[in-house]
This record gives structure tokens, sequence and C-alpha cells, in this order.
């Protein structure tokens, strides 16, 4: 028997890839030194601020990574603006290869909840599944969000400065900020850890990690099965040819999961901690 | 004298030792001064140090103390331990026994001093200040204008230490340092057991979470640091370290150039507190006969803080619940798929 080996296609490129990488190095690093603050009661949540050095260390840790989370941020509204006004690219708010929400996506909603269902066969999705979209968007939404809340808790004096002490006495800037900094976070790691994990990563043809977003290369039968709607409209342009790949070799692949693996055990395992504080709140 | 005759049988042996005489000499008396147990002078810890950290030394080494105001029975152990001692606030070079223990200075020890001693007056000679701050507290006055028991000196301090007794008692003879970690952890729990309500909200502020933790340095505030310690007055009052007039001094020891906006901080929020969420409830319903209540709570930095917690309650509960189903059932109809596909491609085999 021989083995067929199947075309590959460029998926992501470097610049997308290496910012994905940024995130993930910056975002267990914030979750894993704040997230303790949050779930302040519980053992494994001083256990795991000990091993990350404690007050003050694991505070700088969080900033540093925070800076990290900036840096990445700041390749890519650079990398938009130099595509959008430099180059005059198009199709970065509009089209196929936007990530903004637009009419096709309602109909490509309605049609997966209609396969979820056993009533139609899954949408043929072009570039951005309706998901992966609102996973975007949310991500830009809480870095806004987590950045402006967390400058302010790192450099309360100066902030407090900007308004005016009768207002200070109704609008607490410090108190919001940390409420919001709290929350937001355990909505953005629980998001993470759970829903990105297992709409991308532990699907069944996945199981453990989608590669994709490591190497950058995804097979045609991967292709035409998740988002036929751009390999069709590809196909009918005649630009496939242009995303044709030689194959991830197989130490590509080795080191793909050896980093990526542990790092999707660790976040769940932080789900589940935190969704035991959960239960434990409950009961 | 025993150790004079001692002495002098053992110079003689080393004296034939030969030309050692005089180091022999300067020797033996090192230690029969170290060891002499005449008369206890001031200015010398080592006498007591000797018996009172050996068990085998005291005639007794616990005994029973009945508290002469609670008329409580604690067993306290006579029992020092000589680094606690040296690393509380009282184990400096020139604190001595006998300057607490003043009905010692003097005493004979061949046969051991007297059994029971005075009970130390810490006010009178050391510590009037403090005392004086105090009975101004708010501690003091509202207490006793309500009358209620006023806490002593002892509800505060004893037990606040991490020196074991045999028994398992805390004994209040070590004096811990404001500055000491544990000490100030402590602490916060000791201004807990009677103001339940704002450690727990202190505990969902930005320093309370730290502390929670098991930090408390003195880069993170417990209670004293922002209250005081032992001239706690409220807030209300000008003097009060929170107060008015205090407040940017009292933030400003930590934050520096702490600003009027940013002393308006509320450090015990109350967006876990399920009695200011019915406070509010309340005031809403009788909106019509009372709009000043509502209008006040409106106002109130707390009610924003509250609204913005149910408000990320809200989301949080929304958001994990329906991209949670989502999740779920993008899984089964994957997982459906290829059953059926698998199922197919049985079929075409056949």
């Amino acid at each position: 028997m021989q083995m067929k080996i199947s075309t590959n296609y460029l998926r992501f490129s470097l610049l997308h890839r290496f910012c994905h990488f940024l995130i993930i190095i910056s975002f267990f690093g914030l979750v894993l030194t704040g997230m303790p603050l949050a779930f302040r009661n519980y053992d494994w949540a001083r256990w795991l601020y000990e091993l990350f050095g404690g007050y003050p260390t694991a505070g700088f840790i969080h900033r540093i990574c925070a800076l990290i989370t900036f840096f990445a941020a700041f390749i890519h509204f650079i990398f938009l603006f130099y595509n959008v006004s430099v180059q005059k690219k198009k199709g970065f708010f509009w089209g196929p290869n936007s990530l903004l929400i637009q009419p096709r996506d309602v109909f490509d909603i309605i049609g997966d909840l209609k396969w979820f269902l056993g009533i139609g066969k899954r949408p043929d999705f072009d570039r951005w599944i309706y998901w992966e979209k609102f996973e975007y968007l949310s991500l830009m939404w809480g870095t806004l969000v987590m950045a402006l809340t967390g400058l302010i808790l790192w450099f309360p004096v100066q902030f407090t400065k900007i308004i005016p002490v009768s207002v200070a006495g109704i609008i607490d800037l410090p108190s919001i900020a940390l409420i919001i900094h709290r929350y937001e976070a355990i909505l953005a790691a629980g998001f993470i850890f759970t829903i990105h994990f297992f709409h991308t990563h532990l699907l069944p043809e996945k199981m453990p990690v989608d590669e994709a977003i490591f190497t950058g290369k995804i097979t045609e039968e991967e292709f035409k099965h998740e988002r036929l709607g751009q390999f069709k409209r590809l196909e009918n342009q005649r630009l496939l040819e242009n995303y044709k790949v030689a194959p991830p070799s197989l130490f590509v692949s080795f080191i793909t999961r050896l980093f990526a693996v542990p790092i999707l055990i660790t976040g769940l395992i932080m789900v589940g901690f935190m969704f035991s504080a959960l239960i434990v709140w409950a009961i | 004298m025993v150790y004079k005759l001692k002495e002098s049988l053992v110079l003689r042996v080393l004296s034939g030792l030969g030309d050692f005489k005089w180091f022999a000499h300067f020797i033996i008396s090192v230690v029969v001064v170290s060891l002499s147990p005449a008369v206890l002078t001031a200015g010398d810890n080592g006498p007591c140090i000797e018996c009172h950290t050996k068990p085998d030394k005291l005639k007794t080494a616990e005994k029973a103390k009945i508290d002469p105001v609670t008329g409580e029975i604690r067993v306290v152990s006579m029992l020092i331990d000589e680094g606690t001692f040296k690393a509380s606030a009282h184990g400096g070079e020139d604190f001595f026994c006998t300057d607490c223990h003043q009905d010692l200075e003097g005493a004979d020890l061949s046969e051991g001093h007297k059994p029971n001693l005075k009970p130390v007056d810490c006010i009178t000679f050391c510590h009037d200040d403090p005392a004086e701050d105090y009975l101004q507290s708010s501690h003091v006055k509202l207490m006793k204008e309500n009358n209620r028991d006023v806490p002593t000196c002892k509800d505060c301090h004893a037990g606040l230490t991490y020196h074991y007794t045999p028994m398992g008692e805390k004994s209040p003879r070590d004096v811990p340092r404001g500055t000491d970690p544990v000490h100030r952890r402590l602490t916060i729990e000791s201004c807990g057991t009677c103001h339940q309500e704002y450690l727990s909200s202190y505990r969902n502020n930005a320093h309370g979470q730290v502390a929670s933790l098991g930090y408390t340095t003195i880069d993170i505030p417990v209670c004293f640091d922002c209250h005081g310690k032992h001239k706690i007055l409220n807030s209300e009052d000008p003097e009060s370290k929170v107060g008015k007039e205090r407040i940017l001094e009292t933030c400003g020891n930590c934050h520096a150039n702490a600003n009027a906006s940013f002393v308006k901080h509320i450090e015990h929020p109350q967006i876990k507190n399920i009695k200011y969420y019915k406070k509010l409830l309340t005031a809403l319903k009788n909106a019509r006969s009372n709009p000043e209540d509502l209008k006040n709570l409106i106002k109130s930095p707390q009610t924003i803080l509250c609204l913005v917690f149910v408000a990320y309650m809200g989301i949080l509960a929304f958001t994990f619940s329906s991209f949670g189903v989502h999740s779920l059932l993008c899984w089964f109809a994957t997982v459906r798929d290829e059953y059926k596909r698998k199922g197919h491609a049985d079929e075409d085999q056949h």
C-alpha cells in the first residue's frame, strides 16, 4: 500500500504565527501569575503564586508579560496599518478575508445550527468562520480592556490625577479597574481554556492540537473539510496555486506538539482549578 | 565555697603541666564567673537564661495562672526560647529580664528565686504613650458609651506571638515587631475577629488580595498601617489617620505624590456583601416615599462598584452558557459526521 502525500496550503503567515506565539507566552504568564489573586482563598492559588516567586516577583512577571502582550498588539496594528494605508490592500474591512462581522456570518450561524441539529450539511465556510471572528474581536476588545485597567492599577496615582476631586468621590477609578480587570481576566482565561481550546484544538479531528497555527500549513483534506467555501473561491479565482507549500517536516510537527501539548494541559488544569472553585463556592 | 575548692584542685593539676599557669588562671576564672549563681544583678540575662531554657533546672516548668480581669485559667510555660526572645521587640542589646521583672533585682539565686512574681507593669515606666493614645481611641470611647467591655491591652497583644509553650499555648512574653510579616498577618486576623465585614471587604481589595495569599511584608498594608495602632479613630474624625486631614499623609507613606482624587479610593468594596444589595433594593422600593435614601446610595461609589460586579457576573454567565452549549453541539456534530463517514466507508468495503 502506498501512502498518499497530500498537498499542503499556507494558512497563516510567519508574522501571524509569531504573534500567536507571543500571545501564548504572555497570556499564560499573565494567567498563572494573576489568577492566584482572583482565587486567593484556595490553597492551589497560594502554591501557584509561590511557584512564581510570590510577592513582588510574580507581580514583576505579570507586568513583563503585559509588556509582551502590548508588543504583540503593536506588531498587529503596525501590520494592519502598513497593509491598509501604505500598500493600499483591500479586503481588510469587508469581504471574505476580513475578520469583521458581515451579513454572510448570519447565514453561516443559521447553517451551522442546522448542522448541529442534523437538519443540514456543514456550511461551506470561507477563510474565517464566525466563531473565529468572534474570538479575534473579543481578543482585541479584551486586550484593550485589560491593558487600560491594568495600567490604571499599575499607575493609580498618575491616573487619578486626571479625575477631578468631586468626580473621584463617585467614580473610584482604581477600584472599578480592579473589579473589571479581575472578572475580565476570568472571562478571558475561561474562554480561551474552554471555548477556544474545544473549538480549534480539541475537536475530534484535531486532537490534541491544530498544528496550522504553529506550522502555518494545512493539508488539502483539512482545507476542504474546514473551509470549503474558501477552497472553491480560490480555485475559481485560480489563486490556489499561490498557497501551495511543502508539507511540514516531521521535526517541525514534533516540536509543535512538544511545545503546544504541555501548554494545552496547563490551560486545562487551570480551568479545572477555576471551575472547582466555582463548585466549592456554590456548595 | 565549693567553687574555690574546685578551682584550686584544678589549678594544681594544670600548674603541673608547666608554664600555662597564667592561662589556666584566666580560663578558670571565666568559667567560675559564668557559673556562679550567687546574686542576680541588673544588666545580665545570663543567669536567667541558664535555667529558663532547660526544663530540668526549673522547679516548675509550667504554671497555672488566673487572669485577674477575666478569671480565665491558663497554663503558662516558664521556658524561654532564647532565639525568639532575641528576635522580639524586647530582645535588643540593652534589654534585661530585670527591667520588666523588677522585683527580681538583687534576688538571691542560690536557692532559686521566689516562685510568684508581680505582674509586669508595661505602662507606668515604658509604654505610657500608647496607653494614653489608646484611652482616647474610638475603641474605648464608643464602647464605654455603649456600655460594652472595652478591649484591654492583652486582647490585642497577647496571643499575637508565634512562640508556643510546651502546652501549645501562645505565650505573651515574646513581643513581635510591627515589621514582622508573620505578626502583621496575625494582626489582620485579630482585628477581623470583631470586624468581620471589614476583613472580608478588605480581602476583595487590591491590598487585601495579596495579604490573603499570605504576603504581609511592610509593602502590603494591613489594618493598622492605615487605621493606626493605638489611637484608632472613626474615619469621620478629622484627627483619624483615614480622616480628611491626615489621609493624604497616610496614603502618601506608600504612594508617593498621592493626590486628593487618589485618596477617595474605596478600600472596603461592598461588591460581595449581600446586605448592601438588600439596602439598595429597599431604597429602590421606597424611592417614592423616601427619595433621599436612593439619591445618597446612587451617589456612593460603592453602588457603581456593585453594578460593575453584577454586570460582569451576567456577562460571565451568558458567555459561558451560550458558548459552552455551542462548543458541545459542535463537538457532537463533528463526532456524528465522523461516525457516519466511517459507516459509509464500511459499506463501501462490503
